[in-house]
């Protein structure tokens, strides 16, 4: 316990608003001008708390019999013995008090690139996400070339990208200190352009070698990298807290892969997200080879037993409804 | 997803609670929306982006005798009279009915609780004994859903009675039931039936939109057999309700049983053949009590009518069309028209060219299902101007068709499997899903969806559906399809 004492006003966040230096204890807390830390607080009273040193050398906060007194954790204490990280609130600001000996945590590593920030990666971004919206315009485009189709769709991507990396620049605004607005574009263009990757990747895998479960699954990735997305986003507004987010975001993503999976059953009858590969590639981009037609018709015969089956259960869940 | 039909539409003269609907609100029936377009108006207009994924075809669809009652709107009850006022009949006419009421009865289906109406249609006394004949789909849910449903019948002087329903025959579309009553002797049907000569006058009979019995005249017109089973053509009107009721000559031998007309004619009427009722009439004659569980009456007899089905498709090869390079299996016979289309050229990067058969009646079940039919649809699509990779985008689109609705409880889910298939001189990616029935035991529907894959500029995709097939019949219906995919000579 060494002087000079600072006593901290605390955001609920737990970020300092406002830091004040006291020389000596006992430190006198309230409303009242003659109070050596003045409480710009209606709530709390004109001679509110004292902070003496205590018995074993620690800092005792002792409520001087107000009306709201000295809440720490939810609960009311007459006297509280504090160190350094005892967050008490007196009306309705929150406190913390900490001697100049307070032992810090050690130095971050710095591990965020700070050329990498602002104009660069935010032009960057939105060029990716013009591109893959330009790229898929022209891909599914069967009409005659028309201009303004493909500026319609770059207003929209840049509507779109704008208003996503807003909403994240905000956020980081309000809990992080930047809003870093091209970092946040940035990762929305890396993670649209590792999409249309695997879907490009996908179905020329699944054609290609007659996978079909590969595009019969595919919501699955598209999920894993929306998450992987949110796992960036989350991290560019704080740092230092890659496994919780990443906790959060494996978990988010198992859970809406799950819903997708109980609606496609819903909706379809299985867990797949299409009865079959709809995905025709021109004839060069097959490996797999050609089956006779009776081989398939073979394969349709083996779906005779199991629509049995199914039909048995049916029937067997009916009889059940009808007792 | 744009669904054409091609089918004719042959709409049952239940009363549709639509059709009720419509008609009470003095509206003629629209032509399209339930009713498909005519079969002889142009194919629909192809849309500029992607003209039509091939269609899954959707049976010709036969109207449901019943539903909800039809509210009338208020103050459209001059309308109603307007609208369905039939012709006044001439003094034959006149005759005929104040001989026929007593035998004349509507039939209705209840509600087992609270005993609502659900659907009406039409039936007479038979003779002098107590059957009453009408049609399948006026009674078909109380043959489907026993527990759900029971019949009554109301005669000509507002007295009504419990019906007991003695034997169906889906495929003709006919039933007998049993009431607490014997007929006059009026509908004769005679061991020998009488030979009609077109253009003779015909009267049918019944209780039109449930507004009261009617009785209306027309013309016979022939056998026509473009459904599956025989029917007979008459020009005169009938409506929704009429379902049922018998159609007679001049001295009260029946001709027919009022089925269904063509919502896109004027006055195309359809009547079965009584000759099939007397086949189900004998067969009643030897029963004394009705069978219990009518399901598997169903069930057996839309299994024999696709034996005859897939027999009659398959008796002799399937016919060879060519679509550009390829050549491609179709059936056209009177009961399976094909229809072709093409997107309009110069709108879009690329043409597309359908080609489009389908059975032109289906197997009523209930409201919800009919059955028995199939269809195939081979769509040709092919662009100079786009290259291979966008080419492919869209055959992928075109080749994402739907499956029809995979929840729906009367199927199971469809369960698919899918291959490189090489006919004898096509390479295809194929792919077959089949669901079976809950309610008919052995009894399945069967899709093939194939998309060539020889060309990076032109694709011949191909769907083949066919509803209410044996399993086996199912797979020789889709090898034989399959198998006649191919390419031509010529590149």
């Amino acid at each position: 316990m060494k002087p000079p004492y600072f006593i901290e006003t605390l955001a609920l966040n737990g970020e300092v608003l406002h830091r004040h230096r006291v020389l000596e204890l006992p430190i006198r807390l309230g409303r009242g001008y003659e109070n050596d830390f003045i409480l710009d607080d209606p709530y709390a009273a004109a001679r509110h708390a004292i902070i003496e040193a205590g018995p074993d050398g620690g800092m005792v906060l002792r409520d001087l019999d107000t009306m709201n007194g000295v809440i720490c954790r939810g609960r009311r204490h007459a006297t509280l013995d504090m160190n350094g990280d005892t967050v008490f609130r007196l009306g309705h600001t929150s406190l913390r008090v900490r001697a100049a000996d307070y032992h810090v945590e050690p130095e971050l590593l710095d591990r965020t690139r700070h050329g990498w920030e602002g104009l660069v990666p935010g032009l960057i971004g939105i060029v990716l996400v013009w591109l893959i919206a330009l790229a898929n315009q022209w891909l599914i485009d069967t009409q005659p070339f028309q201009l303004v189709r493909y500026l319609q769709v770059l207003a929209y991507a840049t509507g779109g990208a704008l208003v996503w990396g807003g909403a994240w620049a905000l956020a980081n605004r309000l809990f992080g200190r930047y809003a870093r607005l091209g970092r946040h574009l940035f990762i929305l263009g890396s993670a649209l352009a590792v999409l249309a990757a695997f879907k490009a990747g996908s179905s020329v895998l699944a054609f290609g070698y007659s996978l079909d479960a590969l595009t019969r699954y595919s919501s699955h990735v598209l999920i894993l990298i929306a998450a992987g997305m949110m796992y960036y986003h989350l991290n560019t507004v704080k740092p230092h807290n890659e496994r919780r987010f990443g906790a959060t975001c494996l978990v988010l993503a198992l859970f809406i892969s799950g819903l997708v999976m109980i609606s496609n059953e819903q909706r379809t009858g299985s867990v797949a997200d299409s009865h079959y590969m709809s995905v025709i590639l021109p004839p060069d981009m097959r490996i797999s080879p050609n089956h006779s037609v009776d081989e398939f018709m073979g394969d349709v015969e083996k779906l005779k037993p199991r629509l049995d089956r199914e039909r048995a259960d049916l029937v067997a869940d009916d009889s059940k409804g009808e007792q | 997803m744009r669904f054409i039909q091609i089918a004719v539409l042959v709409c049952c003269v239940g009363c549709s609670g639509g059709a009720l609907a419509q008609a009470a609100a003095g509206k003629t029936p629209p032509a399209k929306g339930r009713a498909a377009p005519a079969p002889a108006a142009p194919a629909a207009p192809a849309a500029p982006a992607v003209p039509a994924v091939v269609p899954p075809q959707v049976p010709p669809e036969v109207v449901p005798p019943g539903s909800p009652p039809a509210e009338v709107p208020p103050g459209s009850a001059t309308e109603v009279e307007q609208n369905t006022a039939l012709p006044p009949p001439s003094s034959a006419a006149q005759q005929v009915y104040s001989a026929a009421k007593g035998d004349l009865l509507q039939i209705r289906m209840l509600l087992r609780n609270g005993r609502t109406q659900s659907s009406v249609g039409s039936g007479f006394l038979v003779g002098t004994s107590n059957l009453v004949l009408t049609n399948y789909h006026v009674v078909s849910q109380m043959a489907i859903e026993p527990d759900v449903y029971v019949g009554e019948f109301v005669d000509t002087d507002g007295k009504s009675g419990p019906v007991e329903l003695m034997a169906v025959d889906v495929l003709h579309d006919l039933a007998v039931v049993r009431v607490n009553r014997s007929g006059t002797g009026f509908f004769n049907i005679p061991e020998k039936l009488p030979k009609l000569t077109q253009g003779q006058y015909l009267y049918s009979l019944g209780n039109p939109l449930d507004l009261g019995f009617a009785i209306s005249e027309g013309s016979y017109n022939g056998v026509v057999s473009r459904s599956f089973y025989d029917q007979l053509m008459f020009t005169g009107p009938i409506n929704s309700g009429m379902s049922g009721g018998p159609s007679v000559t001049i001295d009260g031998a029946v001709a027919g049983v009022n089925v269904s007309k063509r919502r896109d004619g004027e006055s195309v009427s359809f009547l079965v053949p009584i000759r099939y009722a007397q086949d189900l009439l004998a067969e009643v004659a030897g029963q004394k009590d009705p069978p219990s569980d009518f399901n598997a009456i169903i069930g057996e007899q839309l299994l024999a009518h696709q034996r005859a089905m897939i027999n009659r498709l398959l008796e002799t090869p399937l016919d060879l069309k060519s679509m550009g390079p390829y050549v491609v299996p179709v059936r056209e016979s009177d009961q399976v028209r094909c229809w072709g289309r093409s997107n309009v050229k110069g709108v879009a990067t690329f043409t597309a060219d359908i080609t489009a058969c389908a059975m032109q009646s289906a197997i009523f079940v209930s409201e919800s299902q009919q059955t028995g039919y199939l269809s195939m649809t081979h769509q040709y699509v092919r662009s100079a101007s786009l290259d291979p990779l966008r080419f492919s985008v869209l055959a992928s689109k075109q080749f994402n068709a739907s499956l029809g609705n995979s929840r729906d409880a009367r199927l199971t889910a469809p369960m698919c499997t899918e291959k490189f298939v090489k006919t004898k001189t096509l390479p295809l990616r194929a792919v077959t899903c089949v669901r079976a029935y809950r309610k008919f035991a052995g009894l399945y529907n069967f899709t093939l969806l194939t998309a060539s894959t020889d060309d990076a500029r032109a694709s011949l995709q191909s769907r083949l559906d066919v509803a209410g097939v044996s399993f086996e019949n199912g797979v020789r219906t889709t090898r034989a399809f399959l198998e006649a995919l191919g390419r031509g000579g010529r590149k």
